[in-house]
């Protein structure tokens, strides 16, 4: 009885985990459509943790530039050095899917007539 | 401190902290796997101690290894995991898994595992702990992998 009891709150305890899952990974967290973004560098491109960032100024807002994995955005030109803050840059990639969200999972960072294309296998 | 070496020792750091927060967490659940289903009451011919031998340091050891791995990944970007809901899943669940080890373990069902003269209340200890031992880690396990999804 104990046993069955718990395995069943284990399944529960699993599908609340899994059901809200979102992007940050995967693409699926993010829109279907192409877009696009220019504004000034906020903050320089960082290359630590599971995915490479930077900040945009955009719009009014703060944009959180998701970028690929350190090594495969390194592997593309783009590092801590490359683009200074405060350079005009255009992003190209998927917005986050929740509009409160100012997200960008990129694919290609384009600054003073270079373009950073950190996927190059994506559209 | 520990932030600032993850983030300025290169590119991979992240990715092997990350292979050794797995390796740990595999060492750690597959031991606790296999104690805890003798606990449930699979394999009795096996005597108990046997079992709880070899399983109980190498589950201990990957507990090390996943805690300071884990500790180094968190520290990565320690702000953007603040408002993370899955550790708030996690963390707890680690706590009851931890305590469910303080509590068992002091039990005199534990204590005396090897003695031909265990009765059903024994097993029946044993029983319970295991399972909230699997439920426990296997939600806070669940909640990690998650963390990175949200």
């Amino acid at each position: 009885m104990q046993t069955r009891r718990s395995v069943s709150m284990t399944l529960a305890a699993f599908v609340m985990a899994v059901l809200p899952a979102a992007a940050h990974h995967g693409w699926s967290g993010n829109s279907q459509e192409e877009f696009e973004l220019t504004g000034t560098v906020e903050q320089a491109v960082s290359l630590a943790g599971p995915h490479a960032t930077m900040k945009v100024r955009a719009q009014g807002q703060v944009w959180e530039i998701t970028l690929a994995p350190p090594p495969r955005t390194q592997a593309a030109g783009l590092n801590e050095k490359a683009i200074p803050v405060g350079a005009e840059v255009k992003i190209h990639g998927h917005r986050n899917s929740d509009p409160k969200r100012f997200e960008v999972k990129t694919e290609r960072v384009t600054w003073n007539g270079k373009t950073f294309n950190v996927y190059p296998d994506r559209d | 401190m520990l932030g600032h070496a993850m983030r300025s020792s290169g590119v991979w750091t992240y990715g092997v902290v990350n292979l050794g927060h797995i390796l740990g967490v595999a060492t750690l659940f597959g031991a606790v796997l296999v104690l805890d289903l003798r606990l449930l009451g699979l394999w009795r011919t096996v005597p108990l101690p046997s079992i709880a031998g070899p399983t109980v340091p190498v589950a201990t050891t990957g507990f090390v290894i996943a805690a300071f791995t884990g500790v180094a990944l968190l520290a990565t970007k320690a702000t953007e995991y603040a408002g993370n809901p899955f550790l708030l899943i996690k963390f707890p669940a680690i706590a009851v898994a931890l305590l469910n080890v303080a509590v068992v373990t002091s039990r005199p069902a534990w204590k005396h595992m090897g003695r031909p003269d265990q009765v059903a209340g024994d097993r029946r200890t044993l029983a319970v702990a295991g399972a909230v031992s699997l439920a426990a880690w296997l939600t806070a396990i669940g909640a990690g992998r998650m963390i990175g999804y949200w």
